[in-house]
């Protein structure tokens, strides 16, 4: 696909067109469509790639009038390519999402699971109405399918390292030490190592066509700008109306209440803890002023770098994205990497917040149901043991 | 019976949640699949036959025919083994001026991988040629041609064994035999001992030309990942910023795209977690003089100022959204790419390393990044309930029985169901947490999906769920009875 686009030059025929809608939905879509079957019309490509693009605010009002059926647009599409390329590594994280694994990773983080949701299933939408029974009856379910998938994991890791440490010393990269999964079966099924030297070799090829495509890269930017050049003006301002879809309304309610909670809540501590402290150090004298700025100061740095975990760009001192897994007997750990006992240390910590979290809103709950039936007269409210 | 919207959305989390759950462990499953049999014995099935007679021909009823050996062949079969292991000890501790020769793959036959791989040793000076490696193909994986060319390297190791070469077709080219040590005439191709990764692994070596493909691969990436900074590099972002530009076509770019909304908008709910988290680690903070208690408030005072900040920001973003008109997406939207955790490792594309030292850190690791996405996923459905049940039980006034049973049920569903993994003896117990019958006894029900909805379902780890013993399921055990009932016994399974 992308070598095809470095050597795609200044044609505009129209059977372009329909290739470039294809193009653009793939490369919108998160997950690479593993089976045709899946796949939606061309129409139906074509309205999801204009709402993609809308909302990742695509200036332009002129893709949005294009027709659906591929007819005409090419020289549009081609400007929506370029202007994803040039807004983000589109190229890398591309080949980053087919990347060929072959080592045995485990992700750090759960970013990504949740950016994948898997293959939606066919959800029937002639449900009435449901009994409640049947809703914790389906949570059951849930818990137990958690429980399921922790249990299974632990024997994975159990057999992962158990491969590990029986193939010490074959690996050629010293680094690494030993096989991985994917590795000793290609050794152990011919068949199935050819095809993964296969797809090593054409990704092999793809990125060399893309370091190719790095080096030619400002030829094919000096072209775009005639192709813009040469596109009529758009006459006026164009009135998108960014479509914030319903999902996002919602979380952007919770957010802000669990905001407005958390500083009401701070706001009643400190009020408490500054008249406490008013009210003993109001008699101190000016001696005290300038430590009272060097913790100041010392606050104003702490929070700061607090606020950098969230803000743009600031991610990078987390841990992210998957990881390949390397046994290495504790004498040996000089090398780059991630420590694992770093990792758990991070997740017990964030496992405690979660927890803490969790349990306050059950007791949330718990105080409003009790305040909902305790206002009837005549019921006695009884909690089980432990609540 | 809940309200039809209700239901519907309620459903529709719990069977996301559901299929999230389900596909996870399909995936998992497979991967279990593989390494299940990856352990086991591999079968000779599974590889190409040892044939003779290598080529076009790969049809593996050309195998000779079995024959079991006698068990002066099988005594012999062990002696020459433990001489190979012996061997391969020793060549690790050479140095690798000859090169490390690479045997391309264990074989199903344990004889032949130590004989292509203890070939080597003495013969690393000399003789590093002498390996069949280039009698081979010298691309693909060359798995079909090279068990025949163990059948006579088989023969080099024994001394003056005649019968191999009688059954050895392929005849090598002459090569001098290792003569190193006395052996015993090898037995069968058809050895008795089969492979298995926990006694031959250390031997197995990767395919030549997977090595080099790996390694280009590698390069590449990282070549890929290199941010040069050059004149060209430089020209081709001020192009880049220019077409971007242009595309604006003059108009002041809103900038609230719905992707930039949902972006900001994860942000600030990561600050939220982040500041609360903050919070609590202050407010359990012990200062010991009065120099902390001063950081300690101003602390606060500052995670306040931030958290207003926070909500001023959002109270920004909601006013751009309400300006324009919130309309129902259409048919499935294509879900946003970038991920929620900052994407700050954007730069870095190929996988980096994770060490770790023991299988149980490593089950350790996995179990609590599960955890912590269970309780993500916990809170997650807390919160949706609760939006959605509450009201209800607040609205529905009559306090017939149906009015009692969903208090019942939303208070098991709301606030029992505290989840949790036992941590082995001896491992930091969190104590502090509100034990959900920490002293109750072990049922020895079946772990059914509660139908009753007293979810306090436990497990040791370790123990899978088949064993009856690690799990229960203790029945509902909040009830709300009318004032007056004097004896317990109207209480369903309270205990």
């Amino acid at each position: 696909m992308w070598p095809q686009v470095g050597r795609r030059g200044p044609s505009r025929e129209a059977q372009k067109a329909p290739a470039l809608w294809r193009l653009l939905f793939h490369v919108l879509s998160p997950r690479p469509a593993d089976d045709a079957a899946a796949l939606p019309t061309p129409e139906a490509q074509a309205r999801l790639v204009k709402s993609a693009l809308r909302s990742q605010g695509y200036p332009r009002r002129a893709l949005v009038q294009l027709p659906e059926d591929g007819s005409q647009g090419s020289r549009e599409l081609l400007l929506a390519l370029s202007w994803l390329l040039a807004r983000g590594p589109l190229l890398e994280r591309l080949l980053a999402q087919i990347r060929v694994r072959l080592g045995d990773e485990m992700p750090v983080c759960e970013c990504e699971v949740l950016a994948s949701p898997g293959p939606p299933a066919p959800r029937v939408e002639a449900d009435g109405c449901v009994d409640i029974r049947h809703l914790q009856w389906l949570m059951g379910k849930l818990r137990f399918g958690w429980r399921n998938l922790i249990t299974s994991q632990q024997e994975h890791c159990a057999l992962l390292g158990k491969v590990h440490s029986y193939t010490r010393g074959c690996h050629s990269d010293r680094s690494l030490g030993h096989l991985s999964v994917t590795e000793a079966e290609l050794l152990r099924d011919p068949e199935g190592g050819r095809q993964l030297l296969r797809r090593l070799e054409s990704e092999n090829a793809r990125l060399e066509a893309a370091l190719e495509w790095r080096r030619r890269e400002l030829v094919f930017w000096q072209w775009m700008d005639t192709v813009l050049d040469a596109c009529p003006p758009e006459a006026s301002q164009p009135t998108f109306l960014p479509r914030i879809p319903e999902r996002g309304a919602g979380e952007l309610e919770l957010v802000a209440r669990e905001l407005q909670a958390l500083q009401e809540e701070l706001q009643a501590v400190v009020e408490t803890r500054r008249a406490a402290w008013e009210a003993r150090v109001g008699g101190w004298g000016p001696g005290w002023k300038a430590t009272q700025r060097a913790s100041e100061e010392a606050v104003r740095q702490e929070l700061t770098a607090l606020q950098r975990a969230w803000e743009r760009g600031g991610g990078l001192a987390q841990p992210h994205g998957p990881h390949r897994l390397v046994r290495s007997e504790a004498g040996t750990l000089g090398g780059p990497g991630l420590r694992a006992t770093e990792v758990i240390k991070a997740l017990r910590s964030r496992e405690a917040c979660l927890e803490a979290a969790l349990r306050q809103l059950q007791g949330q709950c718990r105080q409003e149901l009790a305040r909902l039936v305790g206002a009837l007269p005549g019921f006695i409210w009884i909690l089980p043991p432990g609540c | 019976m809940l309200p039809a919207g209700c239901s519907r959305r309620l459903l529709a989390e719990l069977r996301d949640a559901l299929d999230a759950c389900a596909e996870r462990q399909r995936q998992l499953e497979r991967s279990l699949r593989v390494s299940r049999r990856l352990l086991r014995v591999w079968e000779p099935a599974e590889t190409p036959a040892l044939e003779p007679t290598p080529g076009p021909d790969t049809n593996e009823e050309a195998r000779p025919p079995a024959r079991t050996p006698s068990p002066q062949e099988l005594k012999e079969l062990e002696l020459l083994t433990q001489a190979l292991e012996k061997a391969v000890r020793v060549r690790k501790g050479l140095s690798k001026a000859g090169g490390r020769d690479e045997a391309p793959s264990r074989k199903s036959r344990s004889i032949v991988s130590p004989a292509t791989t203890a070939s080597v040793p003495p013969r690393a000076s000399g003789q590093a040629g002498r390996r069949a490696s280039e009698t081979k193909p010298p691309r693909g994986v060359r798995q079909t041609t090279v068990p025949a060319k163990g059948l006579p390297e088989l023969r080099l190791l024994s001394v003056g064994d005649q019968t191999c070469k009688a059954r050895g077709a392929q005849a090598a080219k002459p090569e001098p035999g290792l003569r190193d040590q006395e052996m015993a005439p090898s037995a069968a191709p058809q050895a008795p001992e089969a492979f298995t990764l926990k006694q031959k692994g250390i031997l197995l070596r990767l395919p030549m030309a997977f090595r080099k493909a790996a390694s280009q691969n590698s390069r590449l990436w990282a070549q890929l990942s290199s941010t040069e900074t050059g004149d060209s590099m430089d020209a081709t972002t001020t192009a880049k910023t220019q077409f971007l530009r242009k595309m604006q076509s003059g108009w002041p770019s809103s900038r609230l795209c719905a992707a930039e909304v949902e972006a900001e908008v994860g942000r600030l709910r990561k600050a939220c977690s982040l500041l609360r988290q903050r919070m609590g680690e202050e407010l359990t903070a012990d200062p010991v003089d009065w120099m902390q208690e001063y950081h300690c408030l101003l602390t606060l005072e500052g995670l306040q100022a931030i958290a207003g900040q926070c909500l001023h920001r959002l109270q920004e973003l909601r006013a751009a959204v309400m300006e324009h008109q919130l309309a129902p997406w259409p048919e499935g939207r294509l879900p946003s790419a970038p991920s929620s955790c900052g994407g700050g490792a954007d730069s870095i594309w190929s996988p980096q390393l994770l060490l770790y030292s023991s299988t149980q850190e490593l089950q350790t690791l996995a179990s609590l990044r599960l955890r912590v996405a269970m309780l993500d996923e916990q809170i997650h459905l807390e919160k949706v309930l609760m939006a959605e049940l509450l009201p209800l039980v607040s609205t529905q006034e009559p306090l017939g029985p149906p009015w009692l049973a969903l208090c019942r049920a939303v208070h098991s569903l709301l606030c029992e169901g505290a989840f949790r993994l036992a941590r082995r003896a001896g491992r930091d117990c969190r104590a502090g947490l509100a034990e959900r019958g920490a002293g109750g006894s072990l049922r020895g029900t079946e772990a059914l999906p509660a139908v009753q909805g007293g979810e306090g379902l436990r497990t040791r780890r370790g123990h899978p769920p088949g064993r009856g013993s690690a799990c229960f399921v203790p029945l509902p055990n909040s009830s709300i009875f009318p004032a007056g009932l004097e004896s317990p016994r109207g209480i369903i399974g309270a205990q």
